[in-house]
């Protein structure tokens, strides 16, 4: 990434702040005062630095998958299902597993959770790598079978028997250790830092990753360099799945402690907004996550002190979405007036 | 003396971050062919569509019939007798000849369209400059060369006397670019005035009473037809001298290294299916495929690669059967290529340089190790290509889609030549690419040769395939019509063997 780009996420994010002020000064309210308590809602106290991390990490790793799929030019919606399907295999490989020491049951867990959501992140790979079935119908429709099975699952041959719908707890050797607590942030986070980590060196340090790149640029160039387009497109879904899948472990094993149906609302698709802005750079991608949890996490904050609506910090988002897809788009164009000379 | 039609003086124009023609001057006069000509980019049809008012230059004046303008629009051109045949051309597939000649210019009679008075006109052209079309055939099934005849009779049809050709002869057989000669000389006996744009230097100097000659949106300068040499027009054109032409270096073939046996491929279209293509190459000789456009060379490379799945037949390279395989494996067995289509399949023009010209070797040491990318040895990898090819810019991490076409292509060819592979298939290599790269390019060629190479240059520039083919293959309709060596072939008999006859 070039240091103008950086220059202008940093630019749209003060711009959409910017209209964001605008807005809370609509509704009578002082954009100052909001700012300033949106601000020590997520970094005054540990609850609230720990609220933000939080959320940081299943934010930042299904925001990475999308990325990844995104490098094999699979638009991928479905890493939400990806999430509930490793939520539910790890929570059962952490229940169901007894006696193992953390050391083993932490990483069974994690690798049940990835092989699990990997094969599902296969399926739609390879349907249109092999098929040419477009991906997005496919994905959306994958989480409803996903959210809908591990209901089902819950509510039967997995459940707690408890008044609501849940798996039953995870043995204590399969759970995460937290810090800055009261906040359950826990050492999923380092996972997801490492993750993201070994993700970039793969794809831009290894051979694999080289192939993956160029098959995501121009499947037509690959082929023709030796490069199987379409495995590398199914490869490319499963490390997507994988990491969609260890997001919902990581929520199962660190915050809540057992699968709790129907336990996000909708993270994977927040997750899917900070890639897109992010213009799928991995090396954005946990900035935006970043901010992303400030401002979900500074909103509680600023509603409590001082009135605004923390459905207002949505709005912000959404605005933040918009002037991120013009700028995408202006660039696109410049590339485009740039490759239309060459043909002359 | 005749009297000047056109004067254009002092023109600029600027794209984005392109000066595309720069105090740029042109003068047309009555009755002439003035030919233009200049290597690709050099703002040849950028100052033509000024003067046909597609754009309006930044500054400059157009002076038509002594009166002057700052710009013109498309409608005020055609209103003053100035029409233009695009280098694409722009008629619609799915309407008549007819349809598209009167298109926008329909003759009525009461609310209908006059389709005799419109017939009469056509047959007119037909009659007075040897313009034959079918008036009644979908565009989309006539040949080229009527396309162009169609183009022609158009911007006749909108009273067109001066008559501009953007590269009409690229897309032509050297039959059709004779016969558009006899088109273009017979309408200027009639009077009309002609801008023919090429960079074929042979046929500007057997048509052109003048040549102008632009280099990097300047003019550079204009000769005289008749006094004008091809060696002093390649030099304008290139800035510094050049060696093209020639003859074949001498070569002495050793082992067959690829032979093609009875080869079926489905094709794109129903002429480009190949039927039973048969052919070897030995080491140390270029066999040239020559051919018009879409008469199955583009299938026949693909199959050869393994990017295209072969019916019938077989594909032996190195002794090995290769049909069908991967193209990985291809490779494996020897065999590095040039695509045509260099923005397709020839670059990721979203990546840079080092990427692309490391892409056929990035697997194996020194480039990588255990599969980890060392990036040291791929910079030093991509610094040497880069200075040996005479890559420009000369900068490992430029993206692929800021390189000019000749210069794209030189990473194309590097990675692939670099490779020293048995086999090379070139195909279309010097295809829009500009003087100097295509001189490198070619003796590249000769070079792969000389090492041991066996080359298979496909190729529809038939100077190109006679100055470097040892023999040459000419394909019509997914056939091969006929193979000659280079010493009995010349562009007559060639040209015969690709519009399917036989000699
Ligand atoms: N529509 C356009 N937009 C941007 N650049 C253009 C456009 N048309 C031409 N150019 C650029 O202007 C220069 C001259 O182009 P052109 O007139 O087509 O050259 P020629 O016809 O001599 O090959 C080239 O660098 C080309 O890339
Ligand atoms: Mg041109």
């Amino acid at each position: 990434m070039t240091r103008t780009s950086w220059g202008a996420t940093l630019l749209t994010i003060l711009l959409s702040l910017a209209i964001g002020a605008a807005a809370i000064m609509l509704l009578g309210y002082d954009p100052v005062e909001a700012y300033y308590q949106l601000f020590r809602g997520a970094f005054v106290g540990k609850f609230n630095i720990g609220g933000v991390f939080e959320r940081f990490v299943p934010l930042m790793l299904t925001a990475l998958a999308f990325a990844v799929s995104a490098k094999v030019s699979v638009f991928n919606v479905g890493v939400e299902g990806e999430l509930y399907l490793g939520a539910m295999a790890a929570a059962w490989a952490g229940y169901a597993l007894t006696g193992l020491h953390p050391v083993v049951h932490v990483p069974v867990c994690f690798a049940l959770a990835m092989v699990v959501a990997g094969a599902w992140g296969a399926i739609p790979g390879a349907l249109k790598a092999y098929w040419r079935v477009n991906e997005v119908c496919v994905t959306i429709l994958m989480n409803y079978v996903a959210i809908f099975f591990t209901s089902y699952l819950v509510g039967n041959p997995f459940s707690a028997r408890t008044s609501i719908p849940r798996t039953p707890s995870i043995e204590e050797s399969a759970k995460l250790l937290r810090f800055l607590k009261p906040s359950r942030v826990n050492i999923g986070l380092f996972v997801a830092i490492g993750v993201l980590l070994l993700v970039w060196w793969v794809l831009y340090h290894t051979t694999w990753g080289f192939r993956l790149r160029h098959t995501g640029q121009n499947p037509d160039f690959s082929e023709y360099v030796g490069i199987p387009p379409k495995k590398v497109m199914v490869w490319g879904m499963i490390l997507s799945g994988a990491i969609g899948g260890l997001a919902g472990a990581i929520e199962v094993m660190g915050i809540h402690g057992h699968f709790l149906d129907n336990f996000s609302p909708g993270i994977a698709f927040d997750g899917m907004l900070a890639s897109l802005i992010a213009k799928n750079d991995i090396r954005m991608v946990p900035v935006l996550a970043l901010f992303l949890a400030v401002l979900k996490t500074g909103a509680l904050g600023m509603e409590r002190f001082t009135g605004v609506p923390k459905t207002l910090i949505d709005t912000i988002i959404a605005v933040f979405i918009l002037l991120a897809a013009m700028e995408a788009l202006f660039s696109w164009k410049r590339r485009g007036a740039a490759s239309a000379g060459e043909g002359a | 003396m005749s009297s000047i039609l056109i004067e254009m003086s002092g023109i600029n124009k600027e794209f984005p971050g392109v000066k595309a023609v720069q105090d740029g001057m042109f003068t047309l006069e009555e009755g002439e062919i003035h030919s233009l000509v200049g290597e690709n980019g050099a703002g040849k049809s950028t100052l033509m569509k000024i003067l046909y008012g597609m754009y309006s230059p930044e500054s400059g004046t157009i002076t038509v019939r002594g009166e002057s303008f700052p710009s013109l629009t498309p409608k005020r051109a055609i209103g003053m007798g100035i029409g233009m045949v695009h280098q694409e051309f722009m008629l619609v597939r799915e309407m008549t000849v007819l349809e598209n000649i009167i298109l926008g210019f329909e003759p009525r009679r009461g609310a209908m369209i006059d389709r005799r008075a419109a017939l009469d006109k056509i047959d007119y052209y037909a009659r007075t400059y040897g313009l034959s079309v079918h008036p009644d055939k979908k565009v989309g099934e006539i040949s080229v060369g009527e396309a162009q005849r169609v183009e022609i009779i158009k911007t006749m049809y909108r009273g067109a006397e001066i008559l501009v050709l953007d590269e009409p002869t690229a897309v032509l057989t050297p039959q059709e670019s004779e016969q558009l000669f006899e088109i273009l000389r017979s309408m200027k006996k009639d009077g009309k005035s002609i801008v023919f744009i090429s960079h074929k230097l042979r046929e500007v100097l057997e048509i052109s009473d003048r040549v102008t000659v632009m280099r990097g949106g300047r003019h550079i300068a204009t000769l005289d037809g008749s006094s004008a040499t091809a060696p002093e027009l390649a030099r304008l054109m290139v800035g510094r001298e050049v060696f093209l032409g020639g003859t074949p270096v001498p070569s002495e073939p050793g082992e067959v290294a690829l032979s093609v046996e009875g080869v079926y491929v489905p094709g794109e279209k129903e002429l480009s299916k190949l039927r039973g293509v048969s052919f070897s190459v030995r080491r140390g000789e270029i066999l040239g495929i020559a051919g018009v456009n879409g008469n199955g060379q583009s299938e026949l490379a693909e199959a050869i690669a393994g990017l295209r799945p072969v019916q019938r037949g077989r594909v032996v390279l190195g002794g090995v059967e290769v049909q069908n395989m991967p193209p990985r494996k291809i490779r494996e067995h020897g065999l590095s290529h040039i695509p045509e289509d260099r923005n397709l399949r020839g670059l990721d023009r979203q990546s840079d340089v080092k990427e692309n010209l490391a892409a056929c070797s990035f697997s194996e040491p020194p480039l990588s190790r255990g599969g980890v990318v060392n990036w040291g040895r791929v910079r030093e990898f991509a610094d040497d290509l880069i200075r040996s090819y005479d890559i420009r810019p000369a900068g490992v991490d430029v993206p692929a889609a800021g390189l000019s076409g000749g210069n794209a292509q030189k990473v194309v060819v590097a990675r692939e030549v670099s490779g020293r592979a048995p086999v090379l298939l070139a195909s279309q290599p010097t295809r829009g690419v500009d003087i100097g790269s295509i001189e490198t390019i070619r003796a590249e060629l000769n070079r792969a040769k000389k090492e041991g190479a066996a080359v298979v240059l496909i190729s529809s520039d038939l100077e190109e395939i006679l100055s470097l083919s040892d023999r040459i293959a000419v394909m019509f309709e997914g056939r091969i019509t006929g193979e000659v060596s280079s010493s009995e072939a010349d562009e007559l008999s060639l040209g015969l063997l690709m519009t399917g006859g036989r000699r």
